[in-house]
């Protein structure tokens, strides 16, 4: 049952030199988002995201790139590195203010579709045998009652039956007409600039959570689920897990200037916000930050699975690690993760950028404000990355030894992780305002060794999403979960890597959202294993 | 002088007239007299109401003249309609004529006057937008009085230096403020609490790693000169937390709450770094008297509940939290009319 497809040596990065290789491989298109020297809304602030998902089953990853107004979305073909625009053939022209993106297999025919959030209308384009894509939010029941601000959003299988349930954050509730200007009230400043106003002062929205029906199908049950019960909490990104360890999957919800949110499930198809009693709502001084991305790994080697928030300049990035059964401490200094707070983050992910086994972090970043330009603070509208290595559960930041790729200032927004040259190395997407996507590398001596894992499901959802793996190497264990959604507004390569250090080869345990396990041994370093669940 | 209110000006119309008809007077002239003043015309409201025995009407007379820069011709009517006036029966009168009263004692720079006038005011009409400007407003002729003299009189004191950089701090303009605290205190190494304030100001002024040792030395050269300084212990214990130095930050917390037993940030912060080491009981007490010192602390509180889960009191956390919750509850703000009309609230 396991296929070997890749066979691509031992790669890695000893000194793991970024770079960003975007404009030769062919991402050079701008994606307008707003105004670049001023916004008069927040709309133009929020967008938007990134994704990697390979949608003609090549195995290589394509990449998605959402727009705001003025733009489109556009979808690459990768073709051997390079990457090619396919956006018409693929039947994606757009427009709009789009914001977020997140895949998975909705219909279980062995394509991986993906939903686009917006403010207005939100796109669910069913994947057509990797040939091209159909808009079918309309016959899949997910049109909307009135204009949402939808912003994060995830696949997830919630009731454990095969296929893939839809959750949805929704940010606030705007429009031009009502919302003041900047200058309008004092949440329209900022350190006395005039700004776009918000989120504090605008009416808040509540979150939503589509079922599957499994026929095309999904039923909004947002209310009778518990998820639009929450009703005081500005929600960004989203990254779902199972943080309890109940077999069923939780979802957590970074939220902006507001207590950010962890829906625990009940598994009678209810939701529980536990996020203030669980720990990981608000910081260790009890303040409510403004939480944008949110990634899940777990940085510590305790196989619990802990989450990392990035906030607001000023700020700090929240660690929370996960005491075992879903409860959770900030770990934020402890974790080595408090010097840096001029930055506002966004995306972000745990990824093994020297597959040493230690999950290290790379947010991207980038300001709200372009008029912070005119200020006389060391705080800018184009902010570089950091890459944290992760040494044995404490963090470093790599500074300038990252590499001019991690150097380079943007007005970061989404950010997608994966290997799209299948080399063993993990690269990141970038959108960020304004700007061509950046495409980061990281180069450096061969050293590591690394396994990569495609699951399939088959009584679980095709796509796998919400499997739980356990790999062991060299007298160390991992863990991960296959994930729609997280990072901000983004979707990172559904496959899983995990960096093995000097072992030759892993055991790998796999508990299926179905709650089949499976149990492989000596699976090979270096390359990446197709593994498909035992049929019922 | 700010027109009146056009809430108020009816029911002075309607106290008007049914004054003019006890006393036999020309209800009408009085009448426009007031709708006269209303609208700013006070000369004409002076003319129409001056020769009147009304009390109102000398009121009213009395107004217009403030109101056209004659303190000195309106200050016996300003004070006599201020002491006559009921509070209960006439209170915008007695409002009025008090606002204008300390309108011009601070004009005259009878400050002290003033003070007496917008304390009345301020007790008898706690809400009142005209009230509370007109007390900013002393204040800040007060200040601007005080901080003459004082770049006048003492041009080479370090103080001068300090108030410049208080200044720039309120402005948010910190480099400026870093610098006239570093002439502060090379003016004056040893006054108290400056090294304080420029270690703060490093904090504001910088995001970069480096200024948290540029401020951790300020804070430690203030403990040298007060060492029973809990503040910059404390100060000095949050750059260490983040530095990663988390015993060397335990031991400043504990020199904090030594120093000053009733402050509740150094108790949380001190109970938070114990909770980290399982010292459940010690956390627990200093967090208890924590959120006890602070009972609007959403910190004491949210560390306490921490705390009583992590140490396996579950009942205890569950009811801390419910405490929680209360404060985490928005207050009314200034937005609540924009929510109303876009219907969000009802």
């Amino acid at each position: 049952m396991t296929r070997l497809f890749a066979a691509l040596g031992l790669a890695a990065a000893a000194a793991a030199q970024s770079v960003n290789v975007a404009a030769d491989a062919g991402l050079t298109h701008i994606f307008p988002n707003g105004g670049d020297e001023s916004k008069t809304w927040i709309l133009e602030t929020t967008g938007s995201g990134a994704a990697w998902i390979d949608y003609d089953n090549d195995d290589d990853l394509d990449a998605f790139i959402v727009s705001g107004e003025g733009g489109g979305n556009r979808l690459y073909r990768n073709d051997e590195g390079r990457f090619a625009d396919v956006t018409a053939a693929a039947g994606l022209e757009s427009e709009g203010w789009g914001q977020g993106v997140c895949a998975g297999d909705y219909d279980n025919d062995g394509y991986t579709d993906f939903l686009v959030t917006y403010w207005g209308r939100n796109r669910l384009y069913r994947n057509l045998a990797g040939e091209r894509f159909v808009d079918v939010a309309a016959s899949a029941g997910l049109l909307q009652d009135r204009v949402r601000y939808n912003t994060g959003c995830a696949f997830l299988d919630y009731d454990n039956d095969g296929d893939l349930d839809l959750f949805v954050a929704n940010y606030l509730k705007f429009d031009f007409e009502t919302t003041p200007r900047p200058g309008d009230n004092p949440y329209c400043y900022y350190r006395s600039i005039p700004t776009a106003c918000g989120p504090r002062g605008l009416p808040f929205d509540c979150n939503l959570l589509y079922r599957n029906d499994g026929e095309g199908r999904f039923t909004d049950v947002s209310n009778e689920s518990g998820i639009a019960a929450p009703a005081r909490n500005y929600s960004l990104g989203v990254i779902t897990g199972d943080w309890n360890g109940d077999g069923r999957v939780d979802i957590y919800v970074a939220c902006d200037r507001t207590p950010s949110l962890l829906y625990i499930n009940r598994g009678d198809g209810k939701f529980e916000d536990e996020a203030l009693f669980r720990g990981a709502a608000l910081d260790a001084d009890g303040r409510a930050l403004s939480g944008m991305g949110v990634a899940a790994g777990d940085y510590n080697g305790d196989a619990a699975v802990d989450i990392f928030r990035t906030n607001f300049s000023d700020e700090r990035a929240t660690l929370y690690r996960n005491r075992g059964a879903g409860d959770f401490d900030e770990a934020t200094l402890s974790a080595g993760i408090g010097r840096n707070t001029r930055y506002v983050g966004w995306g972000v992910g745990f990824f093994d950028v020297d597959n040493d086994g230690w999950k290290d972090l790379l947010l991207v970043n980038g300001h709200v404000f372009p008029e912070v330009a005119g200020l006389a603070a060391d705080i800018r509208y184009r902010q570089r990355s950091i890459l944290y290595r992760n040494r044995g559960g404490r963090f470093e930041d790599a500074g300038e030894e990252a590499g001019p790729g991690v150097a380079e200032p943007h007005a970061a927004r989404g950010l997608a992780l994966g290997d799209y040259d299948n080399d063993g190395q993990v690269e990141a997407l970038i959108n960020s305002q304004n700007e061509p996507p950046a495409l980061i590398r990281f180069d450096g001596e061969p050293k590591n060794s690394w396994i990569a894992l495609k699951l399939e499901g088959v009584q679980s959802n095709r796509s796998a999403i919400g499997a739980h793996i356990r790999v062991t190497a060299g007298g160390r264990s991992q863990v991960d979960s296959v994930r729609s959604g997280g990072s901000y507004l983004s979707q990172s390569d559904l496959r899983l890597h995990f960096g093995l250090g000097q072992a030759k080869s892993a055991d790998v345990e796999i508990r299926w959202p179905s709650g089949i396990r499976r149990r492989l041994t000596n699976l090979a370093a270096g390359m990446t294993h197709r593994i498909t669940e035992a049929a019922p | 002088m700010p027109a009146i209110s056009q809430v108020v000006l009816p029911a002075l119309l309607v106290l008007a007239a049914a004054s003019a008809q006890s006393q036999s007077v020309r209800p009408q002239s009085i009448r426009q007299g007031i709708e006269l003043f209303e609208k700013g015309r006070y000369t004409e409201a002076e003319a129409e109401l001056e020769g009147s025995s009304d009390k109102r009407a000398r009121a009213f007379v009395a107004m217009s003249r403030a109101a056209t820069g004659r303190c000195g011709q309106a200050a016996g009517g300003l004070r006599a309609a201020f002491d006559n006036f009921n509070k209960k029966s006439d209170p915008q009168i007695r409002r009025l004529a008090g606002l204008a009263l300390a309108r011009c004692r601070i004009a005259e720079k009878s400050f002290v006057d003033a003070l007496t006038l917008l304390s009345s005011l301020a007790s008898e009409f706690p809400d009142d937008g005209d009230v509370l400007y007109e007390t900013a407003r002393f204040h800040l002729k007060a200040w601007n009085g005080a901080v003459e003299r004082m770049f006048d009189r003492a041009p080479a004191s370090f103080r001068v230096n300090q108030l410049s950089a208080e200044i720039f701090e309120i402005r948010g303009q910190f480099s400026e403020a870093v610098a006239e605290y570093r002439r502060a205190v090379e003016k004056n190494p040893h006054a108290i609490n400056l090294h304080y304030r420029l270690g703060r100001a490093l904090l504001m002024e910088s995001h970069a790693p480096e200024a948290l040792e540029a401020a951790r030395r300020e804070f430690e050269a203030e403990i040298r000169l007060n060492p029973s300084d809990a503040v910059a212990e404390y100060q000095i214990a949050r750059i260490l937390e983040v530095e990663g130095e988390h015993e060397a930050a335990q031991e400043r917390l504990e020199n904090a709450v030594r120093l000053d037993p009733d402050f509740s940030e150094a108790l949380t912060a001190l109970g938070r770094a114990l909770s980290a080491q399982k010292s459940w009981a010690r956390a627990v007490d200093l967090l208890e008297r924590a959120a006890a010192l602070a009972p609007q602390s959403e910190s004491a509180h949210y560390n306490l509940m921490l705390v009583y889960r992590n140490a396996g009191r579950e009942a205890a956390a569950l009811e801390v939290k419910k405490r929680l919750d209360k404060l985490q509850e928005s207050p009314d703000g200034e937005f609540t009319d924009f929510l109303r009309r876009i219907g969000e609230l009802p």
